[in-house]
């Protein structure tokens, strides 16, 4: 019976299966805003959007609009963005610099900190039983704020893990993409894509670890891009054009991807690849390797860059790629609606070509007017349509090398084409909706 | 080269009709499928250019929803015939409305400079898109009539959340 009770949502996760509601019901997708994105920690920004006391940088996590700043004293915050008093959302622009926070209605003015400092015709509030210091009248704060190496992260419930111990593994994936940068710092640049889909979250999720669709979706782009190199490029001492390097490897062949790998840790994160990805046979850029060893030595440069990750996973909303320096943010808007963002990261002290290949990379495959996401976009779609579908077949199969994981130290690898993740998901997403308190 | 440019120029010959009309032709190549063509407007180096942020100064050091020379437009229209590009299953179809042309001089390097506003209707599968903006075009007169150097698609809407943009606008 549909009362998504414990009992009901538990049983809708099955160790080789999942029921497919949890991609269509909208009753579902209420309890996950509430029990898994109100929970986990969300990636907000980072520090670099906000380099001086003053900026702020308004965006969403869990649908909930909030805004991080840089106080005065050196803090970032992360507040609600709605005002005390009425609730008008206090900043209406993505990102700017503020001495005071002053509502657009009636003058309320806030620290950049969220404290209320001033109301207009205070005289009115006399012997009302209004108190401007008390905290309900300030900008309310976001539960848990933490960062890591400047990306900062937010949970909207204040029970739960630490941020360092809840990433656990992925924190490697953080660590390699800001020690790509010879000067061990990043910085936000370039602007941000905002691509909306018409699927549930957990599809794209769940696609950025599935190795069996690249050779079959990206067909029609990367299996054309090759062909047109070999048509344009005959003689073999042409220098192969970064676009084509980028494009060609989606289309490998299954012993490429079952060769990447996958590794799952706790709360549900996940990673393919590791020394292989499709990233890793890209020509060096001149120049970055060099400052590399002579920030790190030659020994370590050699591991940062022998570091080919190809997405990692922080479930349930942050994913990201160190070789090409870009993260993509998830935003679930509806049961059948999400929004993907992608940032590129500047890694500073390394020659701009790094910067500009990975703009050039998310162009040809993050854009929503690219040759590759489209195809990917036209699978959730069809996904989202078929599984509204009222047939006998109600549960979707994960049952690719099913009991072949290795679980070392609660750490879990499987072949690249496993569907390990999936299944590494759907347990962390059932602890999270339970609230037995141990997810994953 | 430039002695025939500032010719056209002295002569005032630089017909604000006629690069309507080119612009007319280049958006009825597009909206007739006839990209292999349109191509051909270009040649190899010419870029298409559609900015992901509003006075975007240039493409190389932030994202940009398209940015494409020959290479890459070689690729695309390739792809819109591959028999698995699934998400053009069904096949989408454009219409383009241009207005508002203005001859906007000519640059250090000769080429004529075009302003103009546009409307794309893009349909897919019961969804009608409408995408506008604003054309920069940089157009190169030869014999062979003009040949586009560089064009700048300045979608109104850049920066928000959208769905896919399917073909050339």
């Amino acid at each position: 019976m549909k009362d998504y009770s414990d009992a009901y949502l538990s049983s809708l996760i099955r160790s080789d299966s999942v029921h497919r509601d949890v991609y269509t019901d909208p009753e579902i997708f209420k309890l996950e805003m509430q029990r898994i994105w109100g929970c986990a920690w969300l990636y907000v920004g980072h520090v670099s959007q906000v380099p001086n006391p003053g900026d702020y940088f308004a965006t969403t996590i869990a649908n909930q609009p909030v805004i991080m700043t840089h106080h005065s004293d050196g803090n970032i915050h992360v507040l609600f963005n709605r005002c005390a008093h009425k609730g008008a959302q206090l900043v209406g622009d993505t990102c700017g610099h503020a001495r005071q926070l002053r509502c657009c209605y009636h003058g309320w003015v806030y620290d950049t900190d969220g404290r209320l400092l001033h109301t207009p015709g205070q005289a009115g509030y006399q012997g009302t039983g209004f108190d401007k210091d008390h905290p309900i009248n300030s900008l309310q704060k976001v539960a848990r704020v933490a960062s890591y190496h400047g990306l900062v992260f937010a949970s909207l419930s204040a029970e739960g893990v630490d941020l360092i111990t809840w990433l656990g593994g992925a924190a490697a994936s953080i660590d390699n993409l800001v020690e790509r940068s010879p000067e061990g710092r990043i910085e936000i640049a370039g602007g941000c894509f905002r691509y909306l889909h018409d699927s549930n979250w957990k599809m794209f999720v769940e696609n950025l670890n599935d190795a069996m669709h690249p050779m079959v979706v990206h067909q029609s782009s990367s299996g054309t891009a090759k062909r047109v190199f070999e048509d344009r490029f005959t003689d073999k001492q042409d220098a192969v054009p970064f676009e084509l390097e980028m494009l060609a490897p989606f289309t490998s062949d299954y012993d490429f991807f079952e060769a990447m790998g996958l590794t799952a840790w706790q709360y549900g994160h996940s990673v393919t690849g590791g020394e292989v990805s499709i990233h890793s046979a890209y020509s060096p850029i001149p120049g970055y390797a060099e400052a590399l060893i002579a920030r790190y030595g030659e020994e370590k440069a050699r591991q940062i860059l022998s570091v080919n990750r190809h997405n990692t996973v922080v479930y349930p909303g942050f994913t990201l790629k160190g070789a090409i320096t870009s993260v993509r943010v998830v935003k679930p808007l509806a049961v059948d609606k999400t929004v993907i963002e992608s940032w590129v990261f500047r890694q500073l002290g390394a020659p701009e070509e790094l910067f500009q290949r990975s703009i050039t990379y998310c162009n040809l495959i993050n854009s929503q007017a690219n040759l590759v996401g489209p195809d990917d976009w036209e699978a959730y779609h069809r996904m989202q349509q078929g599984l509204n579908v009222t047939d006998q077949n109600e549960w979707v199969s994960q049952h690719r090398y099913l009991n072949a994981d290795v679980i070392t130290d609660g750490v879990k690898q499987a072949t690249g084409t496993s569907d390990m993740v999936f299944r590494h998901q759907f347990q962390a997403w059932k602890n999270y909706m339970l609230n037995t308190g141990t997810p994953a | 080269m430039s002695a025939a440019v500032d010719a056209i120029e002295a002569a005032g010959q630089v017909d604000a009709g006629g690069l309507a009309q080119f612009l007319y032709h280049e958006a009825r190549l597009l909206d007739e499928q006839r990209w292999d063509e349109w191509q051909a407007l270009y040649g190899d180096d010419g870029e298409y250019w559609v900015p992901a942020s509003p006075a975007q100064p240039d493409p190389q050091n932030h994202l940009s929803l398209i940015y494409e020379t020959g290479l890459l437009r070689a690729v695309r229209i390739k792809r819109f015939r591959h028999p698995n590009a699934f998400s053009l299953q069904p096949a989408p179809r454009c219409s383009h409305i241009i207005s508002n042309v203005m001859f906007d001089g000519v640059d250090e390097a000769g080429a004529l400079q075009v302003y103009s506003k546009f409307i794309m209707l893009q349909y897919r599968r019961e969804v009608q898109d409408v995408f506008g903006g604003t054309y920069t075009h940089k157009l190169k007169p030869t014999d062979a009539g003009y040949r586009i150097l560089h064009k700048r698609v300045d979608l109104i809407n850049c920066d928000a959340a959208m769905t896919n943009i399917l073909l050339y606008l």
